[in-house]
Parts: structure tokens; sequence; C-alpha cells
């Protein structure tokens, strides 16, 4: 892992890099003195990615300043520029936001990019309606804890790779219906993981009332605790509005709004392109978590056993050990962006980052087809988690972009020793409480492990503490 | 004469009447942030070799319809030839390409197809297959749509009396549990009254069917239509629900060029009586403009329509008034303020003013604000107006005013454009646009987005929504489409009439800007709201009255 805190002053602030620091003075409280762009940075060598990489860490830790554009006095956290109707009274609001200094305030455990602790939790809305709340009345928001962010550029990959196999099977079945002139109904999978079914109509219209886990658009969303974000692009852009008040130009800029300091911070083009591709970088290279393989024999032996319970109980089923991916090839900007988030369309290069240059990738092992095998125990679809006879993770009361308010993404475990504590809000502080929390669809798997000897519940938390993130 | 002192103390004088502003003072109003899309014209490759032309009849008029007469989504054109014949153009553009179109051999008479000013598309009878109002210099038609593309003349079977008038305009609209639409036909210059043309403009015709009842195999009967007296040389109308009273009433604009003692018109229709006007004693302003074409568009979704009054010198874009009531159509002009006034080229030498014709509310960037399209062109040689009057395309701007782009747009052509049509040809997500110029080959516009470096992308986010119900109106005419993107709302009226002799059918277009979801609620004719469907933007949906999800559409 590249080194983080060296250009770190003793006031916290950063000097990002040196040779622009002419136009500013040394101890100027800003963290960026110079934007970068994007053409500097596309279709270069990997050399030029490590530096964007380095750059990306720089920003991650950085806290914004009032001078780099921090706050966001006549803007809301909504993911659409959307004016608030009066002023903020504070810079910062720990409800509503801005409410961090910095990415790695939050993202921190146990290393910068990781989980967070409860009292890093966020409070999510859609920013439109009340959204200058100050209570934690769960009417006006939904509480979530800390998402880490290790292997996320891997979870984008197997997510534009699945996307890709559904529309191709959207585009099968309606070519299919089209040809023989009767409806076709087809099975959605991708990576072995189902997603329901459509049917598609010689006419075109596409029934999608049997789809599951995924949106009807059958683009997978990798990210948030919901996932309803596609892209470490587009999160970075909705996160770095939302906590810093810090907006991206492609979000936020003249093009779409009409103004180059739509919150009114007097600060204009808070992030250039270059920027959030810079933080992009950094999260999508960031070292998968691993197995701690530095453990006693018995907790060595408790662990093995733990993993045969843990597939014989079903968690497998959603947390799947592992999915193959095809190339480690990531791109930026993705595929499957929308207009707000950079496209492949608006440039004539993208970035390319071989993630298979990446040190930590030679761990990764691959099938017989060539895939590298991401060990991430998860599904990457939503299921509906919650239900009548268990209902602890049914605690929010608001659907978040239309998901419903008991729907979420199979939470990945590699890493989950050490990105307690858990459930979607950050409140449960054992992992044998989390697995009995689980309800809805995941009520079998839940009773299952309910129902285990001691030793074998034992085990399978021997094995689930196995799953680090290293610091 | 009138001479105005503008705000850059430039002394401007307009012709009898017609504000005229400099440019200048205009363009520095009014500026836009947004990418320009850029189009492409790109007739010939597509295979649309029209030219509409003929003597004074048809130095009005030139209109196209555009609609789907096969089943396949995509929108097909009619295309007015004036002296010439009206053929039928088969969209086959591929998904995101270049436009292709291949003419239709049409098996209506020479007879009917000659001296056609333009027409609109609806389904007359309910059957699912849209069928054309055509406007003539003589017996306009009714013209039955089957599956295949074709049309049979139904006036017979319709008892639709086409007259002999020379019709210039159209509109329709379901008035409420009316099971055929109530077609307004406006009329031109009555060629054989004494001291024609000057003062002697038609009547214009509104035509209610008899029937009651929406039963199987029931006809239109337009046996019994009304005369909407006075007339006075009308180039548009359009059924609009002014006053949010859920009945509508008839906007008409008149070219001031040959009536005397009129002015612009606003019908109102009470349920089963005659159409009376509204008078100065309601509150309707005596307004004399060369009325070419409406549109209208919520602009700040309150309810109430702007009006958009496309004339000769400056076009007018009416706002309801402090002063209107319910029951009180009381306008006041906001073009200028605005920046929406486009009343002399903007490109070139010339200072004489514009002439406006056919005028369309679209986002042709998907930025969400709503833009303005004018086709414009002399007449035909009138001196006292500019010869080179290139079309306008005005983008809504972030100040809620309009900004002119059509130079950079591409679209400045040095034709005499009359009628136009906007649709997404290509369903690619882009507006794209074929004007009927006069004399001149039609003009077919792909929208190719923004240009970055030397290639071209897609700039906003887009929806585009057809709205399906059961039994008659199945293309719900009169509905009101909103849909909500975080703190705004978006509306738009589905409305047959307007423009210049030109209509659309098919999908509504909306502009999403970076909205990756939105919320679609519709008001059906008949008043009632839907609930909300969710949509993912960047789609094709259909909604189906009483079905609870919005279909989704994939074109091939």
């Amino acid at each position: 892992m590249r080194a983080i805190g060296c250009m770190m002053s003793l006031s916290g602030l950063l000097v990002l890099m040196p040779a622009f620091a002419e136009e500013y003075k040394p101890w100027a409280e800003r963290t960026i003195l110079e934007h970068l762009r994007f053409e500097d940075f596309a279709g270069k060598t990997a050399e030029r990615q490590d530096a964007l990489i380095d750059r990306g860490q720089a920003l991650f830790v950085a806290k914004f300043t009032d001078l780099d554009g921090a706050g966001r006095p006549m803007a809301t956290q909504a993911i659409l520029a959307t004016k608030r109707r009066r002023p903020a009274p504070q810079d910062f609001q720990r409800l509503s936001g801005p409410d961090a200094n910095s990415c790695a305030s939050c993202h921190n455990d146990p290393a910068v990019g990781g989980a967070g602790h409860f009292t890093a939790n966020v409070f999510v809305s859609e920013g439109f309606e009340s959204a200058d709340f100050d209570t934690s009345d769960p009417q006006f928001s939904n509480e979530r804890g800390t998402n880490a962010l290790h292997g996320a550029g891997l979870v984008e990959l197997l997510a534009r790779e699945m996307t890709a196999d559904l529309h191709s099977q959207r585009k099968a079945a309606l070519a299919d219906a089209r040809r023989s002139e009767t409806p076709v109904e087809k099975e959605l999978v991708s990576k072995d993981v189902r997603f329901g079914s459509i049917i598609a109509n010689p006419d075109g219209t596409l029934d999608v009332s049997k789809i599951e886990g995924v949106d009807t658009d059958l683009t997978l969303r990798p990210f948030g605790q919901k996932g309803v974000f596609a892209s470490l692009r587009q999160f970075t852009v909705n996160a770095m509005n939302h906590h810093h008040g810090m907006q991206a130009e492609e979000r936020f800029g003249t093009q779409w709004t009409g103004s180059a300091d739509f919150d009114e911070d007097r600060v204009e083009s808070e992030l250039s392109r270059g920027d959030i591709s810079a933080l992009v970088a950094w999260q999508a290279t960031l070292k998968p978590p691993g197995r701690n393989g530095d453990i006693p024999s018995e907790w060595q032996q408790a662990s093995e056993r733990g993993e045969v319970v843990f597939a014989q109980a079903g968690c497998a089923e959603c947390h799947r050990p592992t999915l193959p991916l095809k190339s480690l090839s990531f791109t930026d900007p993705g595929p499957y962006e929308v207009a707000g988030t950079l496209r492949p369309e608006e440039t004539s290069t993208g970035i390319v980052h071989n993630l298979a240059l990446e040190e930590w990738s030679k761990s990764l092992e691959r099938d017989e087809y060539g895939n590298w095998l991401v060990p991430l125990f998860g599904d990457l679809k939503r299921h509906r988690i919650s239900g009548k006879r268990q209902n602890a993770f049914g605690n929010e009361l608001l659907g978040q972009r239309f998901v419903d308010r008991d729907v979420f993404l199979t939470t990945e475990l590699w890493g989950v020793d050490t990105t307690g504590p858990y459930g979607h809000r950050g409140d449960i502080t054992t992992l044998d409480q989390a697995i009995l929390s689980h309800g809805g669809e995941a009520l079998n798997s839940r009773d299952a492990y309910a129902a285990l000897p001691d030793k074998d519940r034992d085990s399978l938390i021997a094995f689930l503490r196995t799953l680090i993130i290293e610091p | 004469m009138l001479i105005r002192l503008t705000a850059s103390g430039v002394l401007a004088t307009a012709l009898t009447g017609a504000l005229y502003l400099p440019a200048a003072a205009e363009n520095a109003a009014q500026i836009t942030t947004s990418p320009v899309p850029r189009f492409v014209e790109e007739a010939a490759a597509a295979g649309i070799n029209h030219v509409y032309d003929g003597p004074w009849e048809y130095f009005v008029g030139g209109g196209a319809a555009a609609f789907d007469c096969n089943g396949d989504r995509r929108s097909d054109v009619f295309l007015a030839g004036g002296a010439g014949p009206a053929r039928l153009f088969i969209n086959k553009s591929a998904t995101g390409g270049q436009l292709s179109f291949e003419e239709q051999e049409l098996t209506l008479s020479e007879k009917n197809l000659n001296k056609v000013l333009g027409a609109y598309p609806l389904d007359i009878d309910n059957d699912g297959h849209t069928d054309l109002a055509v406007m003539r210099v003589g017996e306009n038609l009714l013209l039955k749509g089957g599956p295949d593309c074709q049309f049979e003349n139904a006036n017979r079977a319709w008892s639709f009396d086409g007259g002999r008038e020379w019709t210039t305009s159209f509109s329709a609209v379901w008035e409420k549990d009316k099971p055929f639409p109530t077609l307004a036909f406006g009329n031109y210059v009555d060629r054989s009254a004494p001291g024609s043309p000057w003062g002697t403009c038609h009547d214009n015709v509104l035509a209610r069917s008899r029937n009651t009842e929406n039963k199987s195999n029931e006809k239109p009967d337009y046996s019994e239509p009304q005369s909407l007296t006075p007339g006075h040389c009308t180039l548009s109308m359009m059924f609009t629900d002014w006053n949010r009273s859920g009945e509508p009433a008839l906007r008409v604009s008149n070219d001031r060029h040959y009536y005397r003692g009129g002015e612009e018109q606003l019908w109102f229709l009470p349920p089963e009586r005659p159409a009376r006007l509204y008078r100065r004693a309601d509150g309707w302003s005596r307004l004399k403009i060369w009325g070419m074409g409406i549109a209208s568009h919520d602009l700040n979704a309150d309810g109430f329509p702007e009006y958009l009054l496309t004339s000769m010198g400056d076009t007018k874009l009416q706002t309801l008034d402090e002063e209107a009531e319910e029951d009180r159509p009381v306008y006041r002009d906001v073009a200028y303020e605005k920046g929406a006034t486009a009343h002399r080229p903007y490109t070139g030498e010339e200072i004489r003013p514009s002439t406006g014709w056919h005028a369309d509310f679209q986002d042709f960037n998907n930025d969400s604000l709503i833009d303005i399209y004018i086709a414009k062109g002399n007449v035909e040689a009138m001196p006292d107006f500019a010869a080179y009057d290139p079309d306008n395309l005005l983008l809504g701007n972030w100040e809620n005013g309009f900004a002119e782009t059509g130079k950079e747009a591409g679209i400045a052509l040095d034709r005499r454009g009359r009628g136009a049509v906007v649709a997404d040809f290509n369903l690619d997500g882009l507006q794209d646009l074929i004007v009927v110029n006069r004399a001149a080959p039609v003009s077919v516009f792909r929208n190719q987005g923004q240009k970055i470096d030397n290639a071209h992308a897609p700039i906003g986010n887009w929806l585009g929504i057809e709205l399906k119900q059961k039994g008659s109106n199945p293309n719900a005419v009169g509905a009101r489409i909103s849909v909500r993107i975080g703190t705004r709302s978006l509306v738009k009226d589905v409305d047959i009439g307007g423009g210049h002799a030109s209509g659309t059918l098919g999908f509504e277009h909306f502009g999403l800007g970076t909205a990756e979801r939105a919320q679609v609620r519709v008001r059906w004719p008949d008043g009632s709201w839907s609930h909300g469907y969710r949509v993912f933007t960047n789609s094709f949906v259909v909604i189906e009255r009483d079905n609870p999800d919005a279909i989704q559409w994939h074109p091939q």
C-alpha cells in the first residue's frame, strides 16, 4: 500500500503538488493547490496512473477548507443540484451535513478507506424535501454505518460484467420475441447469480415484474448499503457534495446549473474531472481484504470447520465466497454512467488502471477459465432482509431510490472481522448477533445457524473472524 | 408607425407595430451555459427529397405530420406538397444511426393528395390506427389509417363535409364523455368574396361528433358542424385548458395582413352548447399580429400554460397576468424579458424583421430546460422583411430565459421555413427536426448531441413517454404528464393542434439533465391523476391507464 499521510503537514493541511505552490504561500490554508486535468492522465502510462492514485489518496485524507470550497450554504446534499430554501445556519451539521472534514474521518477502520465506528454513522436522505433536517427521527433519514472501500475496484468490475450479461440477455430476449412473434421469457443469470426473469414481447415491450434483486434497468449498482450507486465515480461525486460540500463540476458545474458556484460559498469549480478521477483511482486500486493467516492452530481448525458450516447453513447462497471476474482492466469513466457523472462519450480517451499490475492482485486465485476469483462473500444482489418474525434489519422508515425500506444489498463479508460494528445502522456489536438479526429471504439460513450446535456456531464465527482488512 | 428607444439607447423602427429591437441587446441579456445540440442536415441521404411549392395559396401552409403508421413506434412522416402531391415516408432509421426513410406509395387519388397544406395525426375512430386530418385548398380530408400505412378517405363514412375553403389550421380534442374528438378547422382568405383578399376571411368550423356513446362499430358523425364566426384568416389554432377548468378552449391565431377588425381569439366551449368568444368584458385584450403559429408549454409548472405566438417581427410569449381569474383570460407578454422575441435574423447582415411560422417547445439538449424552435422564412419576397431568415433554436437557460443558438446548432439555412415536426426519429434520446420549406427541399436535421473536440456526445438524460388508454381517445389527448426530478416538476400536455399546419403523435420527450430516476404522474383527460410511476431515465416507457407499472419499450 502506498504510504498515507506522507504529504500531510503538521497543521493537517496538504501541499499536494509543491511544484504548483507558487501561487499560494506554503502555509496557505488549502488542501487543493491546483486542480487536476483529466486529459493529463487519460491514456497515459502506469507510472502516470500511480501519480493519480497518490493524488487520490491525498484527497481522500484531505481536510477540506473553506478556501477549497468546503461547505454548501445554499445547496442541499441531494444528488441532483438542489438549492436550499434558506441559507444553512451552520457550516457543519452532523445530520443533514456537511458532516465530515475528510473522507478518511469516517472511512478509517482499520485503515484509511475502511469502515467506521457508530460515531461515524451517516444520515441518508434524498435531500429534496426536508433536506435540512436536524433530528435523527427516522422519518427524515436513514441512519447508516460506514462501508469499507477495500476491494471496491474489483466490486465495480464485477458489477460491470454482470450488468453487461443482463443487458445482453435482455437484448437476446427481445430479438427472439421479435423473430418468433411470440412472448419470450428469459432467465437473468450472471456469474451464477439469478436475478429472476423478464418477458420480452414481440412489439419490444418488456415485462419486468419478475426481476429480482436488481433495478428494472438491469444495471447493477454495487455501492451503498442499498446498492444504489453504479460506480465509484458516481458515489464519489455524490459523497463529496453530501459530506463536504465539495461540488464536482461534472454534476454541479455551469453545464447543469448555470453557475460555477452553485452552492454559493464563493468558490467556483471545486472539484475537476481529474480530481474526481484521482479519488476514483485510489479507491479502485485499494487492496482488497484477505484472510488472516497469522492465527493459532486452534483458530485455524475452527475456521476451516466454520467455512464448511457457513456453506451448509445456506449463508453462501447470498454471501458467495467468490465471484469470477474476466478482466482486471478498470476504465474511468465506466461504461454505465449517466449524465451528471462523467461518461466515456464525453472523453476522447479514458483512464485505464490495470489492476493486474497491483501487487495484491497476485493473491487472487483463478479458475479453469482464467477468471480471477474475487473473494468478496457477496452476490451484488439485493434481498429483502426483514420479515414478520425477524425484523431487526427492517428498522428504516424510508425507501431509497426506488428500493424498499427493508431491501438491502448483500453485505460483502470480506474484511468483516475488521469492519464492525455490523448491520446497516452499525448498531450490532457481534457477528453472532448480526447473523441472528437476518430475516426475510435469509430467515432459513438464520434459523439454520441458530439451530447449530454451539461448537459449529462458534466455528462459523471463527471463520468469519479470519476475514480481515490488513491495516 | 411605432418608434421605440431600446434599453441600449439605439433608436429602432418597427413597421406597423412590430417590436424591433437590436439583436445585440437581446443577445446580451440572455446566454446559455448548456451544451448546444449540433444538427446535421441529411435529407438527401435520409431519402427525403420533397418540396412544398405552388402559387399564392401555398405561400402559407407547408406542414408535416409525424406519427407511427406501422406499429414499430418509429415516427413516420407525412409531408404536404402544396400544388404537388403530399407524400408519406416510412422511418427506417437504425437506432442511434443516421436518419433513413423510404417513401410509401399512397393509394389515395391524385385529387386527394394534391393541394394539401398540412396535416395532423390523431386516432379519430379509436381503432388503434392513427388517422390524419388533412388541410387543403378545397375539400379537407379525414383519412382513416390502417395497419399498413395506408389510408382511405373517410369523409363520407364519418359524415364529414370537408368544405371548399382554403384551410390552414386544425386542432382536435376529446370533450368530456365524448367518444370521438371534436375537430376545429381554421380557414384563411375567402378568395371568391368581393374585395378579396382584403378583409375577406372565411369563418372557421367546429365539428363535434353527434355520437354520445362509444359502441363497437360506431362511427364518428360530423354531420352538424358549427361555424365559428367571425373568422379572421386563421393560421394556427389549438385546443387548450388555459384555466385548469377541465374544459377545453380554442385559441386561434390570425393573420392581420388580411383581416379587418380582427384580432387573436379565444373560444369558450361549454359542453353541449355552441362555442362563444371571450370578449373584452371577459378580460380578453385585443391583440393584432400576423399570427402564424401557436405553441404552448407550462413554463413554470403552475398548471397554467404559456403561449408562444409567431408573427412577423416580434414573437409573443403570453403568460396569465395577475389580473386574470378563472373566467378572465388576461394575458401579458413576457417575450422580451425572456429573450424570446426572435424578431429579426440573429446572423447575417439583415436588419429587417423576421417572419415566424411553426413553433414548438421541446428540450433539444436534454438539460431539463425547455427550448423553443421557430421556423422562419419570408412569405415569398416581401421587401420589408428579411430575405435570409434562419430558423431559431432558443435554448432555455437557468435564468428562466432563452438564448439563441440556431447558428451554432447548424440549423441556420437559407430556406423559407414553414411547418415542422420534432421527434426522436432515430430513438437515440435526442429530438430531431424535420422542416418543410417553401419552394426548397425539406430539411431533415439529425440531432447529434453536443460537440466535444471533433466528436459528438449525448447531453443530458431523457425519457420518452407514450400514453395509452382503452376505449375512446386511446392516445390520451388532453392528458398532462408530470415528471418529477428532485424538487422540480416538468410538465407536458398531450395536444393535437397549434404550430403551423404540422403535428406529431407519439412519445412525449422529456430532457432530465442529471437525473438518473424520475417519478411520472399522469392527469388523464378525464381529470383523474395517476399514482407515481417509477422509471429510470434514458429509456422509453409506455404508460397504460390502470396498469400499475410503466412498461419499458426497447427499440430494435
